[in-house]
């Protein structure tokens, strides 16, 4: 008994050693390949031809300038939103308001259609517009946690419902389009990024967005306030003794994440839609903070990681629209079934270590492999 | 396994020991050689200093740890068991020092949920009812449907208690359990345990209060270094002879205790008189404190410490010491009293603004609050200095090449073995990360620094190294406020050594004034009137 019990957790512990041990990339790499696999095995259930699929997919996405071009489009925004959650969790907070603080950057980039501006000017202050709102809004779940102690984690949800329900007031009162009752006024062409390859989504906005992801990589490893966010995030106790003070860095941390989140709006109202506007129900920035959380898990928590994860998740999202229309036609959620596959294998290593129950049972597992081992030799 | 032992069969001894050692995975000897039996209806004292193995031996007893060498017996054999719950049901309940209770839970919920079957229907009625019962009876009254987090701790201790008692333990286990009561609480359970006696059960009581083991024991057991070193009738032993047995006259092991005699010190020889006409670094008037519980931890204490010398502060941990340099440092506001450095004042400031004074704090805990784990060297040997400008350039930008020379420089003057400055913190041995945490520390050429317990668990070669290391800086005029567990490492390195027990100093002296019995004596809170 206690024998198989040495064994078994020598197993898990090569398991847990060989999930954990790999470098964190290329921990990110096998989960997305477990994911596509995952996906294939699906689509093969159901009859579809998972090569012919993927085959479009990828090479829809990645292969020529113009797929390449609609994947940086998608995967734009969803490296700032990605970022806000990684400021966050780097600051040892869970944040899940990007998807409200979205919102309110959006509204706010669409408040300069109200004034005329040169073009270059009115773009910078529709991105600062956008930047504020977003800042602004993560300020509510901080003063809360930081005066209150409210989780953040409920916090932000209300947030996001709240900035929901107002987005709609403010659409259809403030900001309403006379033309059109279920939009929002549209965002002048003085403010809207330029193309940067013809008939794509890709706008100069790009350039904004890595430039930003950046800064954030520059002020977490390479300035003293980074430093102390980083610190703080891994070891309040410690940040505290060495002079930090959790309460500021964990602020700066949902700031900062706010206003990565409003820019993301920003990015998308600014350049992508032909129409520029918003609508009521917010069809173009739905669930852009959701996809960013799992964009900044598989990009590791870490900028650079973010943008390669980010374009990886852009590239499935701009194949699948093509995967649609191949000879073996497959459904467009696949996409998303393959996302949730991937973000489930990546906390896979953590499973190994959080559920003892696991252990147990591979005390069975080893159990049974021994007598089945034992068996064949017999014969 | 779940077979009790017969009142006939136990008649002889209940638990018995034989030549018990064990020997942890790291080579440390925790209990060495230990023989001896455990009878019905006696309450045994196990008396110790820290690490003296008190709580390695129990564990054995109670089946849940099993010896390196020799064994563990009752008249149905040796007894070895999985988890605490087969211990209860073999009849051996041990109350740890650190509750296990689900705070949401109510008494009786939490009592329930450490039966067989926590969420069988009847299982809590069942448990109430027992629980009312036993409280009739033995007079340890909690309120049952509280949930405990609001109870008081001694409260709750008494849940932890009665969740053992409902399960008719023979043996009960008892880590110093009175740490947390109130003195009326300690009668209280005083009285209990007497009863439980009569009743015919055996209770093992770990403690290090001289006093309560007087009062309340039948036989002590004195282990020192992890041996046995005293068993006695409790009738036939003076508090004398349990402070001398317990604390050792002189050190006789050199190897595997701690390693520190006089003699082997240059210190005492070299000691300068202090100049206690001027200035002191640190002054402390009536510093009062409370403790994470909201006890008063520090109550009343003063001092003060000057430059060039080393003040030692002993006694068993969990009196307050800890409390102290929280105080001390910034980490924990104090209610009343005053502190200054130099004359400024220190108290309500955050450790930012205590480190711009001059203060350098070696923490008690180097991986809660010493160092940060996933960080590389470089990154740690910056914590609390990293906004200094020698760190910081512009908009506050790190400059990683002078952080890293300074790192190397730092590896270098105190010998501090890594691969380089980005080596993760946690892949650095024990040793050499106190060191970095000293050598970070001694770097800010500091007027005082406050050591927390600076060579726990270290080898002898590292400890040896720091040790010398906060004589030199002594020499070298710096003021030192040394708080130890270990009671070599005080006696021998202090100027002035101060015993603190229950918050307070029982005396403030040269080490050359205490003999070891008197230490032993103050650090168990008998006071000098009462000796003499």
């Amino acid at each position: 008994m206690t024998e198989d019990k040495k064994q078994a957790s020598r197993l898990l512990r090569g398991i847990h050693r060989t999930l954990t041990g790999l470098h964190p990339a290329l921990e990110s790499v096998l989960a997305a390949i477990v994911g596509l696999l995952f996906g294939a095995l699906i689509m093969w259930v159901w009859g579809y031809d998972p090569i012919v699929a993927y085959k479009t997919m990828l090479l829809g996405a990645f292969t020529d300038k113009w797929g390449l071009a609609d994947s940086g489009a998608i995967a734009a925004p969803l490296v700032l939103t990605a970022l806000t959650f990684s400021i966050c969790l780097r600051a040892g907070m869970f944040n899940i308001g990007a998807e409200g603080q979205v919102i309110m950057g959006g509204l706010a980039a669409i408040s300069v259609g109200f004034f005329v501006l040169p073009s270059g000017l009115h773009h910078v202050v529709a991105l600062v517009f956008a930047m504020v709102a977003g800042g602004i809004w993560a300020i509510g779940p901080a003063i809360l946690k930081l005066t209150r102690g409210v989780n953040e984690v409920i916090s932000t949800i209300m947030f996001n419902w709240i900035a929901h329900f107002l987005s709609i007031f403010l659409i259809g009162a403030v900001l309403l389009n006379p033309f059109s009752a279920d939009q929002t006024i549209a965002i002048p062409p003085s403010a809207i990024f330029s193309k940067l390859i013809r008939g794509t989504d890709l706008t100069y906005a790009i350039f904004i967005v890595i430039g930003f992801a950046l800064i954030v990589y520059f002020v977490l490893w390479h300035t003293a306030v980074g430093y102390e966010v980083r610190a703080s995030g891994l070891n309040p106790s410690a940040a505290r003794y060495g002079g930090i003070k959790n309460k500021r860095t964990m602020f700066l941390a949902f700031v900062l994440g706010g206003i990565s989140a409003g820019l993301a709006a920003a990015v998308i109202l600014m350049g992508s839609s032909a129409t520029h506007a918003m609508y009521r129900l917010h069809g173009q920035l739905r669930n852009i903070g959701f996809d960013g959380m799992a964009v900044a898990m598989v990009g590791r928590n870490h900028p650079i990681g973010i943008l390669f994860s980010a374009m990886f998740f852009g590239g499935l999202n701009a194949g699948g629209r093509l995967m649609q229309l191949s000879s073996s036609p497959v459904p467009v959620q696949m996409v998303r079934l393959v996302m949730g596959i991937i973000v489930f294998t990546m906390s896979v290593p953590e499973l190994a270590r959080v559920f003892p129950a696991v252990k147990r049972h591979s005390v069975g597992l080893v159990k049974e492999m021994k007598r089945l081992t034992s068996s064949k030799g017999r014969r | 396994m779940s077979k009790r032992p017969r009142s006939d069969e136990i008649a002889k001894y209940y638990l018995r020991a034989e030549r018990i050692t064990k020997i942890y995975g790291d080579g440390t000897v925790a209990v060495r050689d230990v023989s001896l039996d455990i009878h019905q209806g006696e309450v045994i004292g196990l008396l110790g200093e820290n690490g003296a193995g008190k709580t390695t031996l129990t564990k054995m007893l109670s089946g849940l740890l099993p010896p390196t060498s020799g064994r563990v017996s009752s008249p149905l054999g040796a007894i070895r068991f999985s988890s605490p719950r087969e211990a209860l049901a073999f009849g051996i309940g041990m109350v740890h020092q650190h509750f296990a209770l689900v705070g949401t839970f109510t008494a009786a919920e939490n009592v329930a949920l450490s039966h067989e079957r926590p969420f069988a229907r009847t299982q809590l009625a069942n448990t109430r009812a027992r629980l009312e019962e036993l409280m009739a009876e033995s007079g340890l009254h909690v309120p049952l449907d509280v949930p405990v987090e609001k109870l008081a701790v001694g409260e709750q201790q008494r849940v932890e208690i009665l969740k053992v008692l409902t399960r008719e333990v023979d043996c009960l286990i008892l880590d110093e359990p009175t740490s947390v009561l109130t003195p009326l609480e300690v009668d209280e359970l005083f009285v209990f345990l007497g009863k439980l006696r009569d009743e015919g059960k055996s209770i093992i009581l770990i403690t290090h209060k001289l006093k309560e083991v007087k009062s309340i024991t039948d036989r002590i057991i004195v282990l020192r270094h992890g041996e046995l070193v005293g068993d006695v009738r409790t009738s036939e032993s003076t508090t004398e002879t349990l402070a001398q047995l317990m604390v050792g006259e002189v050190l006789e092991h050199e190897a595997d205790a701690v390693e520190l005699s006089d003699r082997d010190l240059p210190i005492r020889r070299v000691r300068k008189p202090v100049d206690r006409a001027t200035q002191s670094v640190l002054h402390v008037q009536s510093l009062t404190s409370k403790g994470n519980t909201g006890e008063t931890a520090v109550d009343d204490v003063s001092f003060d410490i000057h430059g060039g010398e080393i003040f030692g502060i002993a006694g068993v941990e969990g009196n307050g010491q800890s409390e102290l340099v929280e105080s001390l440092t910034g980490l924990r506001v104090p209610i009343a009293g005053q502190a200054t450095i130099n004359g400024t004042n220190i108290l309500g400031k955050d450790p930012r603004e205590i480190y711009k004074l001059g203060v350098a704090h070696i923490p008690e805990d180097r991986w809660e609050l010493g160092l940060i784990l996933p960080f590389t060297l470089a990154e740690n040997a910056i914590l609390g200095v990293h906004q200094w400008k020698q760190f910081k350039g512009p908009l506050s930008f790190l400059r990683w090449g002078r952080i890293n020379k300074h790192v190397r420089e730092l590896m270098d003057r105190f010998e501090i073995r890594a691969t380089g400055p980005s080596a993760p913190a946690k892949s650095l041995s024990g040793g050499n990360q106190q060191k970095l945490i000293v050598g970070r520390e001694l770097a800010k050429d500091p007027a005082i620094i406050v050591a927390s317990q600076p060579t726990r668990g270290l080898d002898i070669g590292a400890a040896k190294y720091i040790r010398d290391l906060l004589v030199e800086m002594r020499d070298i005029g710096r003021a030192i406020l040394l708080v130890s567990a270990d009671l070599d490492e005080v006696l021998a390195l202090s100027d002035r050594v101060a015993i603190m027990y229950e918050g307070q100093f029982m005396t403030v002296c040269p080490p050359e004034e205490l003999t070891r019995e008197r230490v032993g004596l103050l650090m168990g809170g008998v006071r000098e009137e009462a000796v003499a």
